[in-house]
Protein backbone atom coordinates (compact mmCIF):
# COMPACT_ATOMS: atom_id res chain seq x y z
CA UNK A 1 0.00 0.00 0.00
CA UNK A 2 1.75 3.11 -1.20
CA UNK A 3 1.13 6.65 -0.02
CA UNK A 4 0.22 9.23 -2.65
CA UNK A 5 -0.41 12.96 -2.51
CA UNK A 6 -2.78 13.91 -5.30
CA UNK A 7 -3.59 17.54 -6.02
CA UNK A 8 -6.03 18.81 -8.65
CA UNK A 9 -6.59 22.36 -9.80
CA UNK A 10 -10.18 23.11 -10.73
CA UNK A 11 -11.30 25.98 -12.92
CA UNK A 12 -11.63 29.51 -11.58
CA UNK A 13 -15.40 29.78 -11.96
CA UNK A 14 -16.23 26.41 -10.44
CA UNK A 15 -18.91 27.05 -7.85
CA UNK A 16 -18.67 25.57 -4.36
CA UNK A 17 -21.22 22.90 -5.25
CA UNK A 18 -19.18 21.91 -8.32
CA UNK A 19 -16.08 21.58 -6.17
CA UNK A 20 -17.98 19.37 -3.75
CA UNK A 21 -19.14 17.28 -6.70
CA UNK A 22 -15.59 16.93 -7.98
CA UNK A 23 -14.22 15.85 -4.62
CA UNK A 24 -17.01 13.32 -4.16
CA UNK A 25 -16.55 11.98 -7.67
CA UNK A 26 -12.86 11.33 -7.20
CA UNK A 27 -13.12 10.05 -3.66
CA UNK A 28 -15.73 7.56 -4.94
CA UNK A 29 -13.22 6.37 -7.53
CA UNK A 30 -10.59 5.96 -4.83
CA UNK A 31 -12.96 3.92 -2.66
CA UNK A 32 -13.95 1.77 -5.65
CA UNK A 33 -10.37 0.61 -6.12
CA UNK A 34 -10.08 -0.23 -2.38
CA UNK A 35 -7.88 2.73 -1.56
CA UNK A 36 -8.42 4.91 1.45
CA UNK A 37 -8.36 8.69 1.70
CA UNK A 38 -6.27 9.71 4.68
CA UNK A 39 -7.06 13.39 4.40
CA UNK A 40 -8.56 15.85 1.94
CA UNK A 41 -7.59 19.51 2.02
CA UNK A 42 -9.34 22.28 0.14
CA UNK A 43 -6.74 25.00 -0.42
CA UNK A 44 -9.41 27.29 -1.88
CA UNK A 45 -8.99 29.89 -4.60
CA UNK A 46 -5.31 30.67 -5.19
CA UNK A 47 -3.68 32.91 -7.76
CA UNK A 48 -1.95 30.88 -10.43
CA UNK A 49 1.60 31.97 -11.18
CA UNK A 50 0.93 31.64 -14.91
CA UNK A 51 -2.28 31.64 -16.97
CA UNK A 52 -3.56 28.09 -17.60
CA UNK A 53 -6.33 27.82 -20.18
CA UNK A 54 -7.24 31.48 -19.74
CA UNK A 55 -7.65 31.10 -15.95
CA UNK A 56 -5.81 33.37 -13.56
CA UNK A 57 -7.03 31.67 -10.39
CA UNK A 58 -7.61 28.02 -9.53
CA UNK A 59 -9.40 26.01 -6.88
CA UNK A 60 -6.92 23.60 -5.37
CA UNK A 61 -8.03 20.27 -3.88
CA UNK A 62 -5.49 18.02 -2.19
CA UNK A 63 -5.95 14.33 -1.41
CA UNK A 64 -3.70 12.14 0.67
CA UNK A 65 -4.35 8.61 -0.54
CA UNK A 66 -3.25 5.23 0.70
CA UNK A 67 -3.51 2.56 -1.97
CA UNK A 68 -2.03 0.83 -5.00
CA UNK A 69 -0.87 2.38 -8.26
CA UNK A 70 -4.04 1.29 -10.10
CA UNK A 71 -5.97 4.01 -8.28
CA UNK A 72 -3.74 6.75 -9.58
CA UNK A 73 -3.96 5.44 -13.14
CA UNK A 74 -7.75 5.33 -12.92
CA UNK A 75 -7.89 8.79 -11.33
CA UNK A 76 -5.77 10.38 -13.99
CA UNK A 77 -7.71 8.79 -16.83
CA UNK A 78 -10.89 10.41 -15.53
CA UNK A 79 -9.15 13.69 -14.89
CA UNK A 80 -7.95 13.98 -18.47
CA UNK A 81 -11.55 13.90 -19.71
CA UNK A 82 -12.90 16.18 -17.00
CA UNK A 83 -13.50 19.67 -18.41
CA UNK A 84 -13.48 21.40 -15.04
CA UNK A 85 -9.90 20.52 -14.17
CA UNK A 86 -6.87 22.49 -15.29
CA UNK A 87 -4.05 20.46 -13.81
CA UNK A 88 -3.50 17.34 -11.71
CA UNK A 89 -0.41 16.00 -10.00
CA UNK A 90 0.17 12.86 -7.98
CA UNK A 91 3.33 12.33 -5.95
CA UNK A 92 4.43 9.11 -4.31
CA UNK A 93 5.46 9.92 -0.76
CA UNK A 94 7.21 7.94 1.96
CA UNK A 95 5.19 9.40 4.83
CA UNK A 96 2.53 12.04 5.27
CA UNK A 97 2.81 15.03 7.56
CA UNK A 98 -0.85 15.66 8.25
CA UNK A 99 -0.33 18.50 10.66
CA UNK A 100 1.05 21.32 8.57
CA UNK A 101 -1.35 22.73 6.05
CA UNK A 102 0.54 25.39 4.11
CA UNK A 103 -2.54 26.73 2.37
CA UNK A 104 -5.02 26.70 5.19
CA UNK A 105 -7.58 29.47 4.83
CA UNK A 106 -6.89 32.91 6.13
CA UNK A 107 -8.01 32.76 9.75
CA UNK A 108 -5.61 30.03 10.80
CA UNK A 109 -3.05 31.18 8.29
CA UNK A 110 -1.12 32.96 10.97
CA UNK A 111 -1.04 29.75 12.97
CA UNK A 112 0.55 27.83 10.12
CA UNK A 113 2.95 30.70 9.48
CA UNK A 114 4.05 30.68 13.07
CA UNK A 115 4.89 26.98 12.95
CA UNK B 1 52.24 26.08 -10.86
CA UNK B 2 49.16 24.64 -12.58
CA UNK B 3 47.31 23.90 -9.35
CA UNK B 4 47.52 27.45 -8.09
CA UNK B 5 46.00 28.65 -11.35
CA UNK B 6 43.06 26.28 -10.91
CA UNK B 7 42.15 27.36 -7.41
CA UNK B 8 42.54 30.92 -8.56
CA UNK B 9 39.91 30.25 -11.15
CA UNK B 10 37.39 29.03 -8.57
CA UNK B 11 37.96 32.09 -6.46
CA UNK B 12 37.31 34.36 -9.47
CA UNK B 13 34.03 32.58 -10.20
CA UNK B 14 33.06 32.99 -6.56
CA UNK B 15 33.73 36.74 -6.69
CA UNK B 16 31.92 37.11 -10.03
CA UNK B 17 28.78 35.79 -8.46
CA UNK B 18 29.27 37.76 -5.24
CA UNK B 19 26.97 40.40 -6.73
CA UNK B 20 24.15 37.83 -7.00
CA UNK B 21 24.43 36.87 -3.38
CA UNK B 22 23.80 40.42 -2.14
CA UNK B 23 20.25 39.63 -1.17
CA UNK B 24 21.50 36.76 1.00
CA UNK B 25 21.83 37.96 4.63
CA UNK B 26 25.43 38.72 5.27
CA UNK B 27 26.06 35.90 7.70
CA UNK B 28 25.14 33.33 5.01
CA UNK B 29 27.67 34.57 2.51
CA UNK B 30 30.71 33.55 4.48
CA UNK B 31 29.26 30.78 6.63
CA UNK B 32 29.75 27.46 4.88
CA UNK B 33 27.07 25.38 6.73
CA UNK B 34 23.93 24.44 4.82
CA UNK B 35 20.89 26.40 6.12
CA UNK B 36 18.54 23.49 5.38
CA UNK B 37 20.32 20.66 7.17
CA UNK B 38 20.55 22.26 10.62
CA UNK B 39 18.26 20.76 13.25
CA UNK B 40 15.30 23.12 13.20
CA UNK B 41 15.30 23.65 9.44
CA UNK B 42 11.92 23.72 7.65
CA UNK B 43 10.92 20.70 5.58
CA UNK B 44 11.68 20.98 1.84
CA UNK B 45 8.34 20.29 0.24
CA UNK B 46 6.62 21.36 -2.97
CA UNK B 47 3.79 22.79 -0.90
CA UNK B 48 6.07 24.87 1.34
CA UNK B 49 6.25 27.75 -1.16
CA UNK B 50 7.37 30.24 1.45
CA UNK B 51 10.65 28.33 1.75
CA UNK B 52 10.97 27.67 -1.97
CA UNK B 53 10.61 31.34 -2.80
CA UNK B 54 13.83 32.02 -0.89
CA UNK B 55 15.77 29.80 -3.29
CA UNK B 56 14.57 31.15 -6.61
CA UNK B 57 15.76 34.37 -8.20
CA UNK B 58 13.35 37.22 -8.85
CA UNK B 59 12.52 36.00 -12.35
CA UNK B 60 11.85 32.49 -11.08
CA UNK B 61 15.15 30.71 -11.77
CA UNK B 62 16.57 28.19 -9.29
CA UNK B 63 19.62 29.65 -7.57
CA UNK B 64 22.85 27.64 -7.77
CA UNK B 65 23.97 26.00 -4.54
CA UNK B 66 27.33 27.84 -4.62
CA UNK B 67 25.37 31.06 -3.97
CA UNK B 68 22.91 29.77 -1.41
CA UNK B 69 25.42 27.45 0.34
CA UNK B 70 22.90 24.60 0.28
CA UNK B 71 24.32 21.06 0.46
CA UNK B 72 23.93 18.88 -2.63
CA UNK B 73 21.30 16.56 -1.13
CA UNK B 74 19.05 19.47 -0.16
CA UNK B 75 19.70 21.21 -3.48
CA UNK B 76 18.35 18.15 -5.34
CA UNK B 77 15.25 18.05 -3.14
CA UNK B 78 14.83 21.80 -3.63
CA UNK B 79 15.04 21.62 -7.40
CA UNK B 80 12.54 18.75 -7.61
CA UNK B 81 10.05 20.49 -5.33
CA UNK B 82 10.47 23.80 -7.16
CA UNK B 83 9.73 22.09 -10.46
CA UNK B 84 6.66 20.43 -8.95
CA UNK B 85 5.44 23.73 -7.54
CA UNK B 86 5.92 25.32 -10.97
CA UNK B 87 3.85 22.57 -12.53
CA UNK B 88 1.04 23.27 -10.10
CA UNK B 89 1.42 27.00 -10.79
CA UNK B 90 2.14 27.66 -7.13
CA UNK B 91 5.39 29.48 -7.84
Amino acid sequence: MNLYEHTIVARQDATASQIKQITEKYSKIIEEFDGSIVQTQNWGLLNLSHIIKKNKKGNYIHFKIKGTGKIIKELEQNEIIDKNLLRYMSVKVKKFDLKTNYFSNSENNEKSNKK
Amino acid sequence: MFRRKKTNNKKNRQSNFAKLSIFQPNKYKFKKSCPLSIKGAPVVNYKNIKLLKKYISDNGKILPSRITNVCQKKQRELSISIKRARNLALI
